[in-house]
Protein backbone atom coordinates (compact mmCIF):
# COMPACT_ATOMS: atom_id res chain seq x y z
CA UNK A 1 0.00 0.00 0.00
CA UNK A 2 2.52 2.33 0.93
CA UNK A 3 4.36 1.59 -1.75
CA UNK A 4 1.51 2.05 -4.63
CA UNK A 5 0.93 5.77 -2.56
CA UNK A 6 4.67 6.76 -2.97
CA UNK A 7 4.32 5.64 -6.48
CA UNK A 8 1.50 7.62 -6.89
CA UNK A 9 3.15 10.58 -5.69
CA UNK A 10 6.21 10.29 -7.26
CA UNK A 11 4.13 9.91 -10.53
CA UNK A 12 2.09 13.22 -9.98
CA UNK A 13 5.64 14.93 -8.73
CA UNK A 14 7.07 14.22 -12.26
CA UNK A 15 3.87 15.00 -14.53
CA UNK A 16 4.05 18.40 -12.50
CA UNK A 17 7.65 18.87 -13.51
CA UNK A 18 6.59 18.14 -17.05
CA UNK A 19 3.93 20.57 -16.81
CA UNK A 20 6.36 23.59 -15.89
CA UNK A 21 8.45 22.36 -18.84
CA UNK A 22 6.16 21.52 -21.48
CA UNK A 23 3.50 24.39 -21.30
CA UNK A 24 6.37 27.47 -21.74
CA UNK A 25 7.45 25.66 -24.73
CA UNK A 26 4.39 24.37 -26.60
CA UNK A 27 3.90 27.47 -28.30
CA UNK A 28 7.52 26.77 -30.03
CA UNK A 29 6.12 24.11 -32.09
CA UNK A 30 3.15 26.17 -33.52
CA UNK A 31 5.76 29.13 -33.44
CA UNK A 32 6.61 30.60 -37.33
CA UNK A 33 8.98 33.71 -38.17
CA UNK A 34 6.55 37.05 -38.91
CA UNK A 35 7.40 37.20 -42.52
CA UNK A 36 5.12 33.66 -43.12
CA UNK A 37 2.00 35.44 -42.10
CA UNK A 38 3.18 38.64 -43.97
CA UNK A 39 5.99 40.55 -45.68
CA UNK A 40 6.72 44.38 -47.13
CA UNK A 41 7.10 43.15 -50.58
CA UNK A 42 5.30 40.54 -52.30
CA UNK A 43 2.92 37.59 -50.99
CA UNK A 44 3.95 35.82 -48.03
CA UNK A 45 3.65 31.64 -47.92
CA UNK A 46 0.34 32.43 -46.14
CA UNK A 47 -1.27 34.58 -48.23
CA UNK A 48 -0.89 32.37 -51.30
CA UNK A 49 -2.00 29.26 -49.75
CA UNK A 50 -5.06 31.24 -48.08
CA UNK A 51 -6.01 32.59 -51.57
CA UNK A 52 -5.43 28.91 -53.58
CA UNK A 53 -8.39 28.14 -50.79
CA UNK A 54 -10.60 30.66 -51.65
CA UNK A 55 -10.12 31.16 -55.25
CA UNK A 56 -10.51 27.87 -55.72
CA UNK A 57 -13.91 28.06 -53.84
CA UNK A 58 -14.69 30.99 -57.08
CA UNK A 59 -13.89 28.29 -59.59
CA UNK A 60 -16.02 24.87 -57.86
CA UNK A 61 -19.93 26.41 -57.79
CA UNK A 62 -20.68 23.18 -55.71
CA UNK A 63 -17.81 23.48 -53.25
CA UNK A 64 -18.83 27.33 -52.92
CA UNK A 65 -22.38 26.85 -52.14
CA UNK A 66 -21.62 24.13 -49.50
CA UNK A 67 -19.31 26.71 -48.20
CA UNK A 68 -21.62 29.45 -48.10
CA UNK A 69 -24.52 27.74 -46.85
CA UNK A 70 -22.78 26.53 -43.60
CA UNK A 71 -22.23 30.05 -42.96
CA UNK A 72 -25.82 31.82 -44.41
CA UNK A 73 -26.69 28.99 -41.85
CA UNK A 74 -25.37 31.38 -38.94
CA UNK A 75 -25.43 34.77 -40.29
CA UNK A 76 -26.61 35.96 -43.91
CA UNK A 77 -23.81 38.69 -43.32
CA UNK A 78 -20.80 36.17 -43.55
CA UNK A 79 -21.69 35.45 -46.98
CA UNK A 80 -21.45 39.29 -48.04
CA UNK A 81 -18.20 40.16 -45.69
CA UNK A 82 -16.51 36.82 -47.26
CA UNK A 83 -16.68 38.58 -50.65
CA UNK A 84 -15.94 42.18 -49.97
CA UNK A 85 -12.84 40.88 -47.89
CA UNK A 86 -11.57 38.82 -50.59
CA UNK A 87 -12.10 41.46 -53.10
CA UNK A 88 -10.04 43.99 -50.89
CA UNK A 89 -7.37 40.90 -50.31
CA UNK A 90 -7.03 40.38 -54.41
CA UNK A 91 -6.59 43.95 -54.87
CA UNK A 92 -4.02 44.16 -52.47
CA UNK A 93 -2.51 41.02 -54.15
CA UNK A 94 -2.67 42.46 -57.62
CA UNK A 95 -0.25 45.33 -56.06
CA UNK A 96 1.70 43.25 -54.78
CA UNK A 97 1.97 40.20 -57.42
CA UNK A 98 1.61 41.57 -60.83
CA UNK A 99 2.48 38.89 -62.48
CA UNK A 100 -0.59 37.19 -61.40
CA UNK A 101 -3.04 40.66 -61.42
CA UNK A 102 -4.78 38.30 -64.44
CA UNK A 103 -6.26 36.04 -62.11
CA UNK A 104 -7.37 37.92 -59.57
CA UNK A 105 -9.00 40.88 -61.60
CA UNK A 106 -10.48 37.64 -62.97
CA UNK A 107 -12.01 36.42 -59.43
CA UNK A 108 -12.75 40.23 -58.59
CA UNK A 109 -14.89 41.16 -61.61
CA UNK A 110 -16.50 37.47 -61.05
CA UNK A 111 -17.40 37.84 -57.08
CA UNK A 112 -18.26 41.36 -57.63
CA UNK A 113 -20.73 40.81 -60.99
CA UNK A 114 -22.16 38.35 -58.83
CA UNK A 115 -22.95 40.47 -55.68
CA UNK A 116 -24.62 42.98 -57.62
CA UNK A 117 -26.68 40.06 -58.99
CA UNK A 118 -27.36 38.72 -56.02
CA UNK A 119 -28.36 42.40 -54.36
CA UNK A 120 -30.43 43.55 -57.67
CA UNK A 121 -32.09 39.70 -57.48
CA UNK A 122 -33.01 39.34 -54.38
CA UNK A 123 -32.76 42.73 -52.58
CA UNK A 124 -30.57 44.33 -49.74
CA UNK A 125 -32.50 41.97 -47.12
CA UNK A 126 -30.29 38.23 -48.74
CA UNK A 127 -27.40 39.64 -47.06
CA UNK A 128 -28.54 41.20 -43.95
CA UNK A 129 -29.45 39.16 -40.63
CA UNK A 130 -33.53 38.43 -40.52
CA UNK A 131 -34.17 40.91 -37.52
CA UNK A 132 -33.72 43.96 -41.02
CA UNK A 133 -37.41 43.00 -41.22
CA UNK A 134 -38.69 43.47 -38.28
CA UNK A 135 -39.21 47.07 -38.48
CA UNK A 136 -38.39 49.85 -40.74
CA UNK A 137 -35.63 52.01 -41.72
CA UNK A 138 -36.33 55.55 -40.13
CA UNK A 139 -34.43 57.28 -44.02
CA UNK A 140 -36.11 56.03 -46.66
CA UNK A 141 -35.63 55.30 -49.17
CA UNK A 142 -34.50 51.85 -47.08
CA UNK A 143 -30.76 51.94 -47.67
CA UNK A 144 -27.52 49.63 -45.66
CA UNK A 145 -24.98 51.45 -45.42
CA UNK A 146 -23.07 47.82 -44.33
CA UNK A 147 -23.85 47.02 -48.54
CA UNK A 148 -23.41 50.21 -49.56
CA UNK A 149 -20.20 51.14 -47.88
CA UNK A 150 -18.28 47.29 -48.87
CA UNK A 151 -19.89 47.34 -52.20
CA UNK A 152 -18.54 50.48 -53.15
CA UNK A 153 -14.86 49.73 -51.41
CA UNK A 154 -15.25 46.42 -53.73
CA UNK A 155 -15.79 48.86 -56.63
CA UNK A 156 -13.05 51.06 -55.81
CA UNK A 157 -10.36 48.18 -54.82
CA UNK A 158 -10.99 47.05 -58.48
CA UNK A 159 -10.26 49.77 -59.71
CA UNK A 160 -7.01 50.40 -57.83
CA UNK A 161 -5.51 47.90 -59.63
CA UNK A 162 -7.11 48.33 -62.88
CA UNK A 163 -9.76 50.95 -63.87
CA UNK A 164 -12.94 49.71 -65.40
CA UNK A 165 -15.44 51.78 -66.96
CA UNK A 166 -18.59 50.00 -65.94
CA UNK A 167 -17.48 49.82 -62.45
CA UNK A 168 -16.50 53.93 -62.28
CA UNK A 169 -20.33 54.68 -63.21
CA UNK A 170 -21.61 52.22 -60.78
CA UNK A 171 -19.03 53.43 -57.90
CA UNK A 172 -19.76 56.97 -58.86
CA UNK A 173 -23.57 56.14 -58.20
CA UNK A 174 -23.16 54.23 -55.07
CA UNK A 175 -20.87 56.93 -53.34
CA UNK A 176 -23.01 59.81 -54.21
CA UNK A 177 -25.98 58.22 -52.59
CA UNK A 178 -23.91 57.62 -49.49
CA UNK A 179 -23.02 61.36 -49.61
CA UNK A 180 -26.40 62.52 -50.48
CA UNK A 181 -27.46 60.46 -47.48
CA UNK A 182 -25.18 61.29 -45.17
CA UNK A 183 -25.82 64.67 -45.84
CA UNK A 184 -29.70 64.55 -45.08
CA UNK A 185 -28.86 63.03 -41.66
CA UNK A 186 -28.53 65.90 -38.79
CA UNK A 187 -26.09 63.66 -37.54
CA UNK A 188 -24.39 62.15 -40.48
CA UNK A 189 -25.10 58.39 -39.01
CA UNK A 190 -26.62 56.12 -41.29
CA UNK A 191 -28.33 52.69 -40.63
CA UNK A 192 -27.14 49.71 -41.41
CA UNK A 193 -30.43 47.97 -39.92
CA UNK A 194 -33.11 49.62 -38.77
CA UNK A 195 -32.04 52.55 -36.32
CA UNK A 196 -29.24 50.77 -35.93
CA UNK A 197 -25.79 52.54 -37.17
CA UNK A 198 -22.32 50.84 -37.13
CA UNK A 199 -19.26 52.68 -36.75
CA UNK A 200 -17.47 49.78 -38.45
CA UNK A 201 -19.93 50.24 -41.27
CA UNK A 202 -19.20 54.31 -41.45
CA UNK A 203 -15.31 53.77 -41.73
CA UNK A 204 -15.73 51.24 -44.71
CA UNK A 205 -18.09 53.57 -46.55
CA UNK A 206 -15.87 56.90 -45.85
CA UNK A 207 -12.31 54.75 -46.77
CA UNK A 208 -14.93 53.89 -49.99
CA UNK A 209 -15.47 57.21 -50.69
CA UNK A 210 -11.76 58.58 -50.23
CA UNK A 211 -10.59 55.83 -52.50
CA UNK A 212 -13.24 57.47 -54.67
CA UNK A 213 -11.76 60.66 -54.19
CA UNK A 214 -8.66 59.57 -55.13
CA UNK A 215 -9.45 57.56 -58.26
CA UNK A 216 -12.13 60.14 -59.49
CA UNK A 217 -10.82 63.41 -58.44
CA UNK A 218 -13.38 64.40 -56.40
CA UNK A 219 -13.14 65.82 -53.03
CA UNK A 220 -15.34 64.58 -50.07
CA UNK A 221 -12.18 65.69 -47.42
CA UNK A 222 -14.61 68.01 -45.61
CA UNK A 223 -17.15 64.97 -44.86
CA UNK A 224 -15.19 62.72 -44.02
CA UNK A 225 -13.56 65.61 -41.56
CA UNK A 226 -16.82 66.73 -40.07
CA UNK A 227 -17.83 62.62 -39.36
CA UNK A 228 -14.48 61.99 -37.38
CA UNK A 229 -14.92 65.39 -35.31
CA UNK A 230 -18.66 63.56 -34.81
CA UNK A 231 -17.21 60.27 -33.46
CA UNK A 232 -15.02 61.84 -31.47
CA UNK A 233 -17.42 63.77 -29.55
CA UNK A 234 -20.42 60.96 -29.58
CA UNK A 235 -18.68 58.00 -30.74
CA UNK A 236 -16.26 57.39 -28.09
CA UNK A 237 -17.16 55.37 -24.91
CA UNK A 238 -15.34 58.02 -21.92
CA UNK A 239 -14.44 55.03 -19.33
CA UNK A 240 -12.36 53.16 -22.22
CA UNK A 241 -11.66 55.85 -25.03
CA UNK A 242 -12.62 53.65 -27.80
CA UNK A 243 -15.38 54.07 -30.21
CA UNK A 244 -18.19 52.31 -29.20
CA UNK A 245 -19.82 49.91 -32.28
CA UNK A 246 -22.69 50.12 -32.82
CA UNK A 247 -25.78 53.40 -31.60
CA UNK A 248 -29.10 54.49 -33.00
CA UNK A 249 -29.59 57.30 -35.71
CA UNK A 250 -29.11 59.72 -32.56
CA UNK A 251 -25.88 58.35 -31.71
CA UNK A 252 -26.79 56.41 -28.41
CA UNK A 253 -25.15 53.83 -27.80
CA UNK A 254 -26.63 50.56 -28.79
CA UNK A 255 -23.59 47.48 -28.23
CA UNK A 256 -20.43 49.72 -26.90
CA UNK A 257 -16.47 48.63 -27.85
CA UNK A 258 -16.43 45.24 -29.00
CA UNK A 259 -12.98 43.60 -30.57
CA UNK A 260 -14.23 42.22 -33.49
CA UNK A 261 -15.20 45.91 -34.83
CA UNK A 262 -12.08 47.73 -32.90
CA UNK A 263 -9.68 45.72 -35.12
CA UNK A 264 -11.12 46.73 -38.82
CA UNK A 265 -12.25 49.99 -37.68
CA UNK A 266 -8.73 51.48 -36.14
CA UNK A 267 -7.32 49.37 -39.86
CA UNK A 268 -9.94 51.53 -41.68
CA UNK A 269 -9.37 54.57 -39.70
CA UNK A 270 -5.59 54.68 -40.85
CA UNK A 271 -7.10 56.00 -44.43
CA UNK A 272 -9.11 59.04 -42.24
CA UNK A 273 -7.20 60.15 -39.68
CA UNK A 274 -4.27 57.75 -38.97
CA UNK A 275 -3.43 59.54 -35.32
CA UNK A 276 -6.89 58.56 -33.91
CA UNK A 277 -6.06 55.22 -35.91
CA UNK A 278 -2.93 55.25 -33.84
CA UNK A 279 -4.60 55.87 -30.81
CA UNK A 280 -7.42 53.78 -31.32
CA UNK A 281 -5.62 50.68 -31.77
CA UNK A 282 -3.00 51.12 -29.13
CA UNK A 283 -6.34 51.35 -26.53
CA UNK A 284 -7.21 48.55 -28.51
CA UNK A 285 -4.36 46.86 -28.13
CA UNK A 286 -4.16 47.51 -24.73
CA UNK A 287 -7.49 46.66 -22.96
CA UNK A 288 -8.31 43.56 -25.39
CA UNK A 289 -5.19 41.75 -26.80
CA UNK A 290 -3.26 39.32 -24.66
CA UNK A 291 -0.50 36.88 -25.22
CA UNK A 292 -0.34 34.41 -22.45
CA UNK A 293 2.74 31.66 -23.07
CA UNK A 294 3.53 32.73 -26.17
CA UNK A 295 0.07 32.64 -27.71
CA UNK A 296 -1.90 35.69 -28.35
CA UNK A 297 -5.30 35.94 -28.55
CA UNK A 298 -8.07 39.17 -28.11
CA UNK A 299 -11.08 39.82 -25.74
CA UNK A 300 -14.77 40.82 -27.10
CA UNK A 301 -15.29 43.99 -24.58
CA UNK A 302 -12.60 45.58 -22.16
CA UNK A 303 -13.02 45.88 -18.42
CA UNK A 304 -15.41 48.64 -18.58
CA UNK A 305 -18.16 47.40 -20.64
CA UNK A 306 -18.97 43.97 -20.65
CA UNK A 307 -21.56 42.51 -22.90
CA UNK A 308 -22.47 39.11 -24.10
CA UNK A 309 -21.17 36.62 -26.72
CA UNK A 310 -23.00 37.15 -29.95
CA UNK A 311 -22.74 35.91 -33.65
CA UNK A 312 -20.29 38.69 -33.80
CA UNK A 313 -17.77 37.66 -30.73
CA UNK A 314 -18.42 33.82 -31.96
CA UNK A 315 -18.40 31.27 -28.59
CA UNK A 316 -16.69 33.18 -25.99
CA UNK A 317 -13.85 31.02 -24.48
CA UNK A 318 -13.90 30.81 -20.58
CA UNK A 319 -11.14 31.47 -18.33
CA UNK A 320 -9.33 33.33 -20.73
CA UNK A 321 -11.79 35.13 -22.16
CA UNK A 322 -11.13 34.22 -25.46
CA UNK A 323 -13.12 35.99 -28.77
CA UNK A 324 -12.73 33.75 -32.25
CA UNK A 325 -14.30 36.71 -34.08
CA UNK A 326 -12.17 39.60 -31.90
CA UNK A 327 -8.90 37.45 -32.11
CA UNK A 328 -9.64 36.75 -36.15
CA UNK A 329 -10.01 40.31 -36.86
CA UNK A 330 -6.46 41.45 -34.30
CA UNK A 331 -4.54 40.08 -36.96
CA UNK A 332 -6.04 43.03 -39.30
CA UNK A 333 -5.04 45.28 -36.69
CA UNK A 334 -2.02 43.80 -35.66
CA UNK A 335 -0.60 43.59 -39.15
CA UNK A 336 -1.75 47.45 -40.29
CA UNK A 337 0.22 48.94 -37.26
CA UNK A 338 3.28 46.78 -37.96
CA UNK A 339 2.46 45.07 -34.06
CA UNK A 340 4.57 41.97 -35.04
CA UNK A 341 4.91 40.39 -31.66
CA UNK A 342 1.35 40.68 -31.35
CA UNK A 343 0.67 39.29 -34.99
CA UNK A 344 2.68 36.24 -34.48
CA UNK A 345 1.71 35.44 -31.33
CA UNK A 346 -1.79 35.59 -32.88
CA UNK A 347 -0.42 33.36 -35.57
CA UNK A 348 0.63 31.11 -33.44
CA UNK A 349 -2.47 30.48 -31.80
CA UNK A 350 -4.09 30.25 -34.79
CA UNK A 351 -1.57 27.31 -35.82
CA UNK A 352 -2.31 25.78 -32.37
CA UNK A 353 -5.82 26.21 -32.19
CA UNK A 354 -7.64 26.98 -35.88
CA UNK A 355 -7.12 23.62 -37.24
CA UNK A 356 -5.76 24.61 -40.08
CA UNK A 357 -5.76 21.97 -43.00
CA UNK A 358 -3.80 22.43 -46.49
CA UNK A 359 -4.13 20.15 -48.98
CA UNK A 360 -2.44 20.98 -52.64
CA UNK A 361 -1.18 24.40 -51.75
CA UNK A 362 -4.72 25.42 -50.13
CA UNK A 363 -4.91 26.32 -47.00
CA UNK A 364 -7.95 26.57 -44.95
CA UNK A 365 -8.63 26.82 -41.52
CA UNK A 366 -11.28 24.37 -40.28
CA UNK A 367 -11.99 26.56 -36.65
CA UNK A 368 -12.31 29.22 -39.20
CA UNK A 369 -15.14 29.95 -42.11
CA UNK A 370 -15.03 31.74 -45.40
CA UNK A 371 -15.49 34.83 -44.23
CA UNK A 372 -12.62 34.12 -41.26
CA UNK A 373 -9.77 33.06 -44.20
CA UNK A 374 -11.23 35.88 -45.93
CA UNK A 375 -10.09 38.37 -43.45
CA UNK A 376 -7.38 36.45 -42.41
CA UNK A 377 -5.58 36.87 -46.18
CA UNK A 378 -6.80 40.42 -45.86
CA UNK A 379 -4.49 40.89 -42.72
CA UNK A 380 -1.75 39.06 -44.47
CA UNK A 381 -2.36 40.68 -47.73
CA UNK A 382 -2.98 44.24 -46.55
CA UNK A 383 -0.78 47.58 -47.08
CA UNK A 384 -0.76 48.74 -51.00
CA UNK A 385 -4.15 49.94 -51.53
CA UNK A 386 -3.63 52.39 -48.52
CA UNK A 387 -0.67 53.23 -49.26
CA UNK A 388 -1.16 54.44 -52.81
CA UNK A 389 -4.11 56.53 -51.34
CA UNK A 390 -1.90 58.04 -48.96
CA UNK A 391 0.59 59.07 -51.99
CA UNK A 392 -2.10 60.40 -54.30
CA UNK A 393 -3.46 62.15 -50.68
CA UNK A 394 -0.44 64.02 -49.70
CA UNK A 395 -1.24 66.19 -52.88
CA UNK A 396 -5.12 66.50 -52.92
CA UNK A 397 -5.67 66.15 -49.05
CA UNK A 398 -6.87 69.78 -48.34
CA UNK A 399 -7.43 69.87 -44.39
CA UNK B 1 12.85 -14.11 -32.20
CA UNK B 2 10.72 -15.86 -29.27
CA UNK B 3 12.81 -12.69 -26.78
CA UNK B 4 11.37 -9.72 -29.15
CA UNK B 5 8.09 -11.15 -28.91
CA UNK B 6 7.95 -11.59 -25.22
CA UNK B 7 9.36 -7.69 -25.09
CA UNK B 8 6.90 -6.50 -27.31
CA UNK B 9 4.31 -8.41 -25.56
CA UNK B 10 5.01 -7.18 -22.32
CA UNK B 11 5.23 -3.43 -23.61
CA UNK B 12 1.19 -4.42 -24.42
CA UNK B 13 0.65 -5.80 -20.96
CA UNK B 14 -1.13 -2.81 -18.42
CA UNK B 15 1.55 -1.59 -16.83
CA UNK B 16 1.71 -0.38 -12.67
CA UNK B 17 -0.82 2.87 -12.13
CA UNK B 18 1.79 5.97 -12.81
CA UNK B 19 4.63 4.11 -13.54
CA UNK B 20 7.08 5.42 -16.53
CA UNK B 21 5.22 2.64 -18.85
CA UNK B 22 1.94 2.82 -17.78
CA UNK B 23 2.44 7.18 -18.82
CA UNK B 24 3.98 5.83 -22.57
CA UNK B 25 1.29 3.34 -22.78
CA UNK B 26 -1.46 6.41 -21.92
CA UNK B 27 0.37 8.27 -24.21
CA UNK B 28 0.38 5.97 -26.71
CA UNK B 29 -3.25 5.29 -26.62
CA UNK B 30 -4.25 9.02 -26.83
CA UNK B 31 -2.38 9.44 -29.70
CA UNK B 32 -3.42 6.09 -31.26
CA UNK B 33 -6.91 8.04 -30.65
CA UNK B 34 -6.17 11.10 -32.14
CA UNK B 35 -4.85 9.48 -35.01
CA UNK B 36 -8.10 7.72 -35.62
CA UNK B 37 -10.42 11.13 -35.17
CA UNK B 38 -8.00 12.46 -37.15
CA UNK B 39 -8.21 10.87 -40.03
CA UNK B 40 -12.22 10.52 -39.59
CA UNK B 41 -11.94 13.31 -40.98
CA UNK B 42 -13.87 14.99 -37.65
CA UNK B 43 -11.12 18.70 -37.94
CA UNK B 44 -13.64 19.69 -40.21
CA UNK B 45 -16.32 20.19 -38.06
CA UNK B 46 -14.56 22.60 -35.57
CA UNK B 47 -16.03 25.45 -37.23
CA UNK B 48 -18.19 25.62 -34.27
CA UNK B 49 -15.44 27.47 -32.65
CA UNK B 50 -16.73 30.75 -33.99
CA UNK B 51 -20.50 29.66 -34.64
CA UNK B 52 -20.43 27.97 -38.09
CA UNK B 53 -21.91 24.73 -38.46
CA UNK B 54 -19.65 21.69 -39.33
CA UNK B 55 -22.39 19.92 -41.83
CA UNK B 56 -25.30 21.39 -42.85
CA UNK B 57 -26.67 17.71 -43.56
CA UNK B 58 -25.62 16.85 -40.13
CA UNK B 59 -27.09 18.86 -38.22
CA UNK B 60 -25.77 21.53 -35.16
CA UNK B 61 -26.10 18.61 -32.52
CA UNK B 62 -24.13 16.20 -34.21
CA UNK B 63 -21.45 18.87 -36.07
CA UNK B 64 -21.03 20.07 -32.26
CA UNK B 65 -20.38 16.80 -31.01
CA UNK B 66 -18.12 15.86 -33.33
CA UNK B 67 -16.15 18.81 -32.93
CA UNK B 68 -16.06 18.53 -29.08
CA UNK B 69 -14.57 14.84 -29.35
CA UNK B 70 -12.24 16.18 -31.68
CA UNK B 71 -10.88 19.25 -29.96
CA UNK B 72 -10.54 17.32 -26.41
CA UNK B 73 -8.79 14.00 -27.81
CA UNK B 74 -6.44 17.10 -30.01
CA UNK B 75 -5.95 19.34 -27.10
CA UNK B 76 -4.86 16.09 -25.37
CA UNK B 77 -2.44 14.92 -27.46
CA UNK B 78 -0.19 18.10 -28.26
CA UNK B 79 -0.28 18.93 -24.40
CA UNK B 80 -1.23 15.44 -22.19
CA UNK B 81 0.68 13.00 -24.75
CA UNK B 82 3.90 15.57 -24.37
CA UNK B 83 3.51 15.47 -20.42
CA UNK B 84 3.32 12.38 -19.84
CA UNK B 85 6.39 11.46 -21.83
CA UNK B 86 8.09 13.98 -20.31
CA UNK B 87 7.09 12.74 -17.28
CA UNK B 88 7.92 9.40 -17.70
CA UNK B 89 11.47 10.50 -18.80
CA UNK B 90 12.00 12.75 -15.32
CA UNK B 91 10.50 9.50 -13.20
CA UNK B 92 12.72 7.06 -14.80
CA UNK B 93 15.78 9.34 -14.54
CA UNK B 94 14.58 10.15 -11.05
CA UNK B 95 14.49 6.29 -10.21
CA UNK B 96 17.60 5.70 -11.58
CA UNK B 97 19.38 8.19 -9.40
CA UNK B 98 17.55 7.15 -6.17
CA UNK B 99 18.40 3.38 -7.12
CA UNK B 100 22.40 4.67 -7.82
CA UNK B 101 22.57 6.52 -4.45
CA UNK B 102 21.10 3.87 -2.47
Amino acid sequence: MKTRINRILAGLAAMTVAVFIWLPCLHLIFLKSDSHFRQGQGLSPEAQHLAAWQIHLWTDPALREKELNKMRVSNAEWDFMGRSYLVWSLANMALRDPASRPLYLHTMDQIIDETLRLEKEQGMYFFLMDYAKQGPYLMQPAHSLFLDGEIAMMLASRRMVEDKPEYKVLLTQRVDAMVGRFQKSPQMILESYPDECWTFDHCVALDAIKMADYLDGTDHSRLIHDWIAMAKQKLVDPKSGLLISSFTTRGAPLIGPEGSSLWMVAHSLQLLDPEFARDQYERTRKQLGTITLGFGYAHEWPETWRGPADVDSGPIIPVFDISAGSSGIAFIGASSFGDDQFLTSLATTLDFAGFPSQTGGRLKYCASNQVGDAALLYAATLGPMWEKVEKGANHENNY
Amino acid sequence: MKIITEKKFALLQRAESMSPRDMVQRAAAISGLFLLVHLAGFREYTGILNGTIGSVDLGWKLSAFLAGVYILVYLAFVILVPVLVLAAAVLTVGQRVITRAK
